[in-house]
C-alpha cells in the first residue's frame, strides 16, 4: 500500500491523535477546556486548532506545494505566534506526527512519512516567522499610523517620505 | 463547565509553563508563583516618574518590571495590608466578592485573555484567587483558625504576601481589561473587574502603575486630554477637519468652542480628534451638528478645556477617576449649557453610568436631558445629565428628523462590535444598531454568544492599548477576531462598526493581524456620509476622501 493510502485509511485516527498532542502543548487545565467539543466561538483555540489540523491532513493526501501548505497551517500558527511559546515550542506540534506515525505506519513507509512531516515542519517555521514579523510591524507602525498620520494630514507635522529619503522620487 | 473544572482540579494542579508536564514541584498552584516570568510582549512599560509625580501619587521613581528590584518602599507589605483593609471597609462589593466565590468555574472559560493566551491564571476565578489567597491569609477569621491546624493552610487556600506574589499580581491584573464578560456568567454576580480595579489601586499606592495609563492621566490632568494636546492644537485639528468637510460637502461645518449659553456641551475622547480612524468619526459629529444647527437651530459647543471624554483615571484609582471626571461637569457649569452630549467612547460611559453620580453628582445645576427637536426626555440620564450620541441620533432618526442617503454607504457590508463598557456597563445595545441600519443597507450580526451582553473585548481596553504588549493584545483579541472572521467569510463583511475610541484604534490593529480585509468605522462616520446637509454640493467622496459608490465610474467616464 502506498503511504497516502495508509494515511487516508487512518485519517480519523491521525487527526484525533494529532489534535490531542497539539492541545497537550498547553497547560493541563487549559488543554481540558480546549479539548472540549464546544461551540467554536466559545473555544476558538480548540476549534481553530482542530479545523487546521484536519485541513492540513486533508491537503497532504493530495498534490500540494509549499505555499498551499503554509497557507493551510496559518490559522494555528498565527495563534501560537502570540502565545507563551518559544519558536521551537510553537511548531513542535508538527513533530508529534512522527510519534503518531510510528504506531500506525509500517516500517518500510516510515522514512517517506518522516520526510512528509519535515516538509510540514519547514512550512510551519516559515509561517511562524511571517507571523512574528507581522507582530513586529504592528508594533512599529501602529502609533505612527494612528496619531502621526492625523497630524500629518492636518499639516501640524511634516516628515520626509521614505521615497524622499532614498532619493528615488521622480521630480 | 463546572462539572469538569472542580475547585480541586483547578487549584491544586496549575502547571504554569506553557507545555511543561506536572511535576511534584507544581502540585499546588500557589507554589508556582516564584516561576512567574514577566514576558516581553505581555506587559506594559512602567509609569514614568514625572507622570506619577504630577498626580501627587506615591513612590514616583524610574523602575523596570524586568528588574529584580522594583524599588518599593521598605514598608510595602504594610502599605498593601492597610490599602486592602481600607478598601474592604469602604467598598462593600469588594468585601462580598472576596468572600462569596465558591469556585464553581462558570467564569473560567469566559475570559478573552484565557481563551486567547491559554494561560490558566487568566481564568477569572484564578486571577481573582491570586488576591483572595492573601485576603484569606490576612483578613479571614475562618482561614486564620484553619491555618493553625496541620494542612489547614492549603485547605483555606491562603498564602502570605511576598514579593513574588506581588509580581504575579502585577503581571496578571494587567492582563485583565476589566471588560466584565466573566461577571455575566457568575451565578453570584461577582464583578471580577472590581477585583482588578482594587488590585490596580493597591499598585498605585506603591507606584506600580503602567505608563500607558499614568502618562495619559497626567496629561489629562494638566492639559485636558490624554494625548496632552494643547488647546490651540485641538482647535487646529478641528479646523482642519472643517476644511476637509468643505471639500467633501461644500458646506462650512465650523463648530463652536467654549460657547457660553449653548444648548449642549459635546465631549468626546481625544482619540476622535487626533487618531485615525476616529478622526473620521469626529468629522461625522461635525456634519451632524451643522445639520442640526441649520435645520433646527440647535446650538452645540465643544470645549478645549473638557477636551477628553475618556478617563484613564478609572484604571488608576477612584480618586483619580473623580478628579478627571470633575472637569467635564465644571465646564458644563461654567458654560451654562443645559446638558452634556457624549461622543462614541467606551469606558467614559461606564464612569458616567456607574460611578459619576455618587462621585461628582448629582449634577443638579444641569437640566434633565431633553431632545429639543423631538421632545424626548432621556430618563436614563436624569441624574448624570449626559446622553450618549447614538441614543441622541437614534431618537432623531426615529422621529424622522434626519434626511439620510443610505446609498453613500452602499459598499459597507457591516457588522457591529459592542464595546464592553457601553453594552455591559450601561446597556446600550440597540441604539447603535438602529443608527447603523438606517444609514447602511448591509448589516450582519456576529454569532449571538459574541455580541451584546456577551460581547468579546477588543483585548486592549482598560489602558492596555500600548505597543509593547502586542502579543497580549493580539492573543486577547482572538475570540473577537474569530467571530469577525466568520461573518467576513460567510457574508462578505468588510466593515466593523464600533462606538468606542479605544476600539477604533485597537480593532484596526486586530483586523490587520487576524482579518486583514476588514476596516473599522465609527457609527457617526457612517452617519456623516449618509446625512444630506442643507445646501450641500453633489457629493462624490466619502469622509475618507475616497470615491462614493457609483462615483468611480462617473470619474472614469469623465476621463
Amino acid at each position: 500500500m502506498e503511504l497516502k493510502q495508509v494515511l487516508k485509511k487512518n485519517k480519523e485516527s491521525f487527526i484525533k491523535k494529532w489534535f490531542q498532542a497539539t492541545i497537550d502543548t498547553y497547560p493541563q487545565q487549559t488543554a481540558k477546556v480546549l479539548g472540549k467539543d464546544s461551540n467554536r466561538f466559545d473555544n476558538p483555540i480548540g476549534a481553530i486548532t482542530h479545523e487546521t489540523i484536519e485541513d492540513v491532513f486533508t491537503l497532504i493526501l493530495e498534490d500540494f506545494n509549499q505555499e498551499m501548505l503554509e497557507k493551510t497551517l496559518d490559522p494555528v500558527i498565527r495563534i501560537r505566534a502570540v502565545q507563551a511559546f518559544s519558536a521551537s515550542q510553537a511548531v513542535s506540534f508538527v513533530f508529534a506526527l512522527k510519534q503518531i506515525g510510528e504506531d500506525i505506519i509500517d516500517g518500510n513507509l516510515i522514512r517517506e512519512f518522516d520526510k512528509l512531516v519535515d516538509k510540514i515542519a519547514l512550512a510551519a517555521f516559515n509561517r511562524f516567522m511571517k507571523c512574528r514579523e507581522e507582530i513586529f510591524l504592528l508594533k512599529a507602525t501602529e502609533s505612527k499610523r494612528r496619531i502621526h498620520r492625523a497630524f500629518e494630514r492636518a499639516g501640524l507635522v511634516a516628515e520626509l517620505s521614505e521615497e524622499d529619503l532614498l532619493g528615488s522620487k521622480k521630480s | 463547565m463546572s462539572d469538569e473544572l472542580t475547585p480541586n482540579e483547578l487549584l491544586d494542579k496549575i502547571d504554569y509553563g506553557p507545555q511543561s508536564k506536572s511535576g511534584p514541584e507544581s502540585s499546588n498552584w500557589m507554589d508556582t508563583t516564584a516561576s512567574v516570568q514577566i514576558r516581553p510582549g505581555m506587559y506594559c512599560y512602567a509609569a514614568k516618574a514625572e507622570s506619577v509625580e504630577t498626580l501627587g501619587l506615591p513612590n514616583a521613581r524610574p523602575w523596570n518590571p524586568l528588574d529584580e528590584d522594583w524599588k518599593l518602599p521598605d514598608n510595602w507589605q504594610e502599605i498593601i495590608f492597610q490599602g486592602l483593609k481600607e478598601r474592604l471597609e469602604k467598598f462593600r462589593t469588594f468585601k462580598v466578592f472576596m468572600d462569596i466565590c465558591v469556585r464553581c468555574g462558570a467564569c473560567a472559560d469566559k475570559c478573552h485573555f484565557f481563551l486567547g493566551t491559554g494561560d490558566p491564571k487568566n481564568m477569572p476565578v484564578l486571577r481573582a484567587e491570586l488576591l483572595r489567597s492573601v485576603y484569606r491569609n490576612d483578613f479571614s477569621t475562618a482561614a486564620k483558625i484553619l491555618s493553625k491546624i496541620p494542612g489547614g493552610k492549603a485547605l483555606a487556600g491562603s498564602r502570605p504576601m511576598t514579593i513574588d506574589v506581588l509580581k504575579e499580581w502585577w503581571y496578571y491584573f494587567f492582563q485583565c481589561t476589566e471588560c466584565r464578560r466573566c461577571s455575566v456568567f457568575c451565578p453570584y454576580g461577582i464583578d471580577t473587574a472590581e477585583i482588578t480595579i482594587m488590585a490596580r489601586e493597591i499598585f498605585n499606592l506603591l507606584g506600580l502603575n503602567i505608563d500607558w495609563i499614568a502618562t495619559p492621566v497626567s496629561n489629562c490632568f494638566q492639559t485636558g486630554n490624554h494625548l496632552g494636546i494643547q488647546p490651540h492644537a485641538f482647535k487646529d485639528m478641528l479646523e482642519f477637519f472643517v476644511e476637509d468637510l468643505e471639500d467633501v460637502t461644500g458646506v462650512d461645518c465650523t463648530p463652536n468652542f467654549q460657547k457660553k449659553g449653548a444648548d449642549i456641551l459635546f465631549i468626546t475622547p481625544s482619540g476622535d480628534v487626533f487618531a485615525d480612524p476616529g478622526t473620521y468619526t469626529c468629522q461625522g459629529y461635525l456634519v451632524l451638528f451643522k445639520y442640526l444647527k441649520d435645520k433646527y437651530g440647535l446650538d452645540v459647543t465643544w470645549s478645549t478645556y473638557a477636551s477628553e471624554g475618556g478617563n484613564f483615571g478609572f484604571f488608576t484609582s477612584h480618586e483619580t477617576m473623580k478628579r478627571l471626571n470633575a472637569k467635564m461637569y465644571a465646564e458644563a457649569k461654567r458654560l451654562g449649557v443645559k446638558w452634556i452630549l457624549g461622543g462614541e467612547c467606551g469606558h467614559m460611559w461606564r464612569v458616567i453610568h456607574q460611578y459619576m453620580d455618587t462621585m461628582n453628582g448629582p449634577a443638579d445645576f444641569l437640566e434633565v436631558p431633553k431632545n429639543p427637536i423631538t421632545g424626548t426626555v432621556f430618563e436614563n440620564a436624569r441624574s448624570t445629565k449626559m446622553v450618549h450620541i447614538t441614543e441622541f441620533t437614534a431618537d432623531l432618526i426615529k422621529h424622522g428628523k434626519l434626511e439620510l442617503d443610505k446609498s453613500r454607504n452602499a459598499e459597507r457590508i457591516i457588522t457591529f462590535h459592542d464595546s464592553c463598557n457601553t453594552s455591559r456597563g450601561m446597556g446600550l445595545l440597540d441604539e447603535p444598531r438602529y443608527v447603523i441600519q438606517n444609514v447602511c443597507d448591509n448589516f450582519y450580526e456576529m454569532p449571538p454568544n459574541t455580541i451584546r451582553e456577551q460581547t468579546f473585548c477588543c483585548g486592549s481596553g482598560s489602558g492596555l492599548n500600548a505597543g509593547e504588549n502586542m502579543e497580549l493584545r493580539m492573543a486577547g483579541a482572538l475570540p473577537r477576531a474569530n467571530a469577525l472572521k466568520y461573518v467576513h467569510e460567510k457574508f462578505g463583511v468588510n466593515t466593523l462598526g464600533t462606538v468606542c475610541a479605544i476600539d477604533r484604534a485597537a480593532l484596526t490593529t486586530l483586523c490587520e493581524y487576524w482579518v486583514p480585509d476588514v476596516e473599522v468605522y465609527g457609527v457617526h462616520e457612517l452617519v456623516g456620509n449618509a446625512l444630506i446637509l442643507p445646501g450641500e454640493k453633489k457629493r462624490t467622496q466619502d469622509l475618507r476622501l475616497e470615491p462614493l459608490p457609483g462615483m468611480e465610474l462617473e470619474e472614469d467616464e469623465d476621463e
